[in-house]
């Protein structure tokens, strides 16, 4: 199981969701070194965390944050039109159907194996998310390692322009096709996690 | 034509492959293309005892491919050492600032040099769960490389390896389960990695002493090794343990 969070108007006032910020910040900051706003010394959130991004949250075995990613509308600002243009040789895709992929977050108290799996998990919730809501396209900015990570997820993939050095790391930005043969393609790659996907039920905001 | 245009071009090329020699004959044209002679895609393992297929494609010289396989340089060839410490692509000319060489890396490069291959670019291919592997492409000593065409050769080799992983999946052995350690095992296989005797982690843990010693008994067993070193090293090798684990506290 998979959890969704979409339409919260402030994602930080939702317990749930806490926990992904304060692991995001764990992961980016403190261990990839990225230049981010990070809130009181613990949260890493930044101007797309907003009523229009979607969160999909792996939870581990007592239901904290195993990992997380964070879906942005490309019909808006996003990452790549805002801060990467660059990494586009032509205009980046855009519409209803085209969401970018931000926040890829794995929680590091896992252990390599623990870590490998939750990667599966949240890449086929992605997979499951976008074909649940007519999604044909994933962007996102990568770093090369992990690029190839991507690549080797088995969806489909092309670049969107060439890789450039910034800020010391080498970034490429990445398309995405999800097309009802997806699932097969992960599958082939011993990566799919069918899993159902569970909307967060938003309560009073603590 | 932009630089782009001819990167997606290549990737093209060497996406549209459906099997092991396409793909060479795809890579040898856009090596030549990016004014490299030679190419060489591989998984960075000894070719003479891998126990799964391991990746390998190249124009290299036969001869050279003799004598590199012949003294196992698969794990120990010093570009391949360094293409374990990035994800960027790097130029030979900067391994030396890149891992500390030895009199036998050295030799080895000389020996390259001697064949043609003296001058190179490679872009690291590692694979979380699978052997490490890049894509070298390469000159003879003293040929410049044209800087505006390795972002290109950058994506070349990732898109490469990807296509070459595909056609190699279907040649893979199916691998037995992992071990999978219980939390209590984890714990004391880190302290024994951290030099702590059996008696000592009991203390540290605040558990007795034979049930360390069991703990320590039933993960030997998981790995099918005899020795604490070993225990540690195959926990390192799976992920189970990190370098970051064992020395920070």
């Amino acid at each position: 199981m998979v959890t969704l969070a979409d339409c919260v108007p402030v994602p930080l006032c939702l317990p749930a969701l806490r926990e992904m910020f304060e692991a995001r910040k764990r992961v980016f900051v403190d261990l990839l070194k990225w230049d981010v706003p990070v809130l009181e010394d613990r949260y890493e959130i930044d101007q797309f965390d907003d009523e229009h991004a979607a969160y999909l949250i792996v939870p581990d075995d007592h239901g904290g944050h195993a990992g997380s990613a964070r879906l942005l509308q490309t019909l808006r600002p996003h990452i790549l039109d805002t801060l990467f243009l660059d990494l586009c040789a032509a205009p980046p895709p855009r519409g209803p159907d085209v969401l970018e992929i931000t926040r890829f977050c794995l929680d590091r108290g896992q252990g390599a194996q623990g870590r490998l799996e939750t990667r599966n998990r949240l890449v086929s919730g992605l997979v499951r998310y976008a074909l649940d809501n007519g999604v044909q396209t994933y962007v996102g900015v990568a770093e090369m390692g992990w690029l190839q990570q991507i690549l080797a997820f088995g969806w489909r993939c092309r670049p969107l322009g060439l890789p450039r050095m910034i800020d010391g790391r080498m970034l490429g930005a990445l398309h995405i096709d999800i097309s009802p043969d997806t699932p097969a393609l992960l599958e082939a790659e011993g990566i799919y996690r069918p899993a159902p996907l569970q909307r967060l039920e938003i309560l009073e905001a603590a | 034509m932009h630089p782009f245009e001819r990167a997606e071009l290549f990737l093209r090329d060497v996406s549209e492959t459906n099997t092991e020699s396409e793909l060479a004959d795809a890579l040898g044209v856009v090596s030549r293309e990016l004014g490299f002679a030679y190419f060489a895609l591989t998984h960075h393992v000894d070719m003479r005892r891998a126990v799964q297929p391991a990746i390998r494609l190249h124009n290299y010289p036969g001869d050279w491919v003799e004598y590199y396989d012949e003294n196992s340089l698969g794990v120990s060839d010093p570009v391949h050492r360094a293409s374990h410490l990035t994800s960027v692509g790097f130029a030979w000319s900067e391994i030396p600032r890149m891992i500390a060489m030895t009199p036998r890396d050295h030799e080895i490069l000389m020996r390259g040099e001697g064949r043609g291959i003296g001058d190179g670019f490679t872009v690291p291919a590692n694979v979380p769960g699978e052997s490490n592997g890049s894509c070298s492409f390469a000159n003879p000593k003293g040929t410049p490389l044209r800087e505006e065409d390795l972002p290109i050769a950058q994506l070349v080799g990732a898109f490469a390896f990807e296509a070459a992983r595909k056609l190699w999946r279907v040649r893979a052995l199916p691998q037995p389960p992992l071990p999978r350690l219980t939390d209590r095992q984890r714990e004391c296989i880190l302290w024994v990695a951290r030099g702590k005797s059996d008696w000592e982690i009991s203390r540290i843990l605040g558990i007795q002493h034979e049930t360390v010693v069991r703990h320590l008994k039933q993960a030997r067993e998981r790995y099918g090794v005899g020795k604490r070193t070993m225990l540690a090293v195959q926990a390192l090798f799976d992920g189970s343990i990190s370098f970051t684990d064992i020395l920070k506290r």
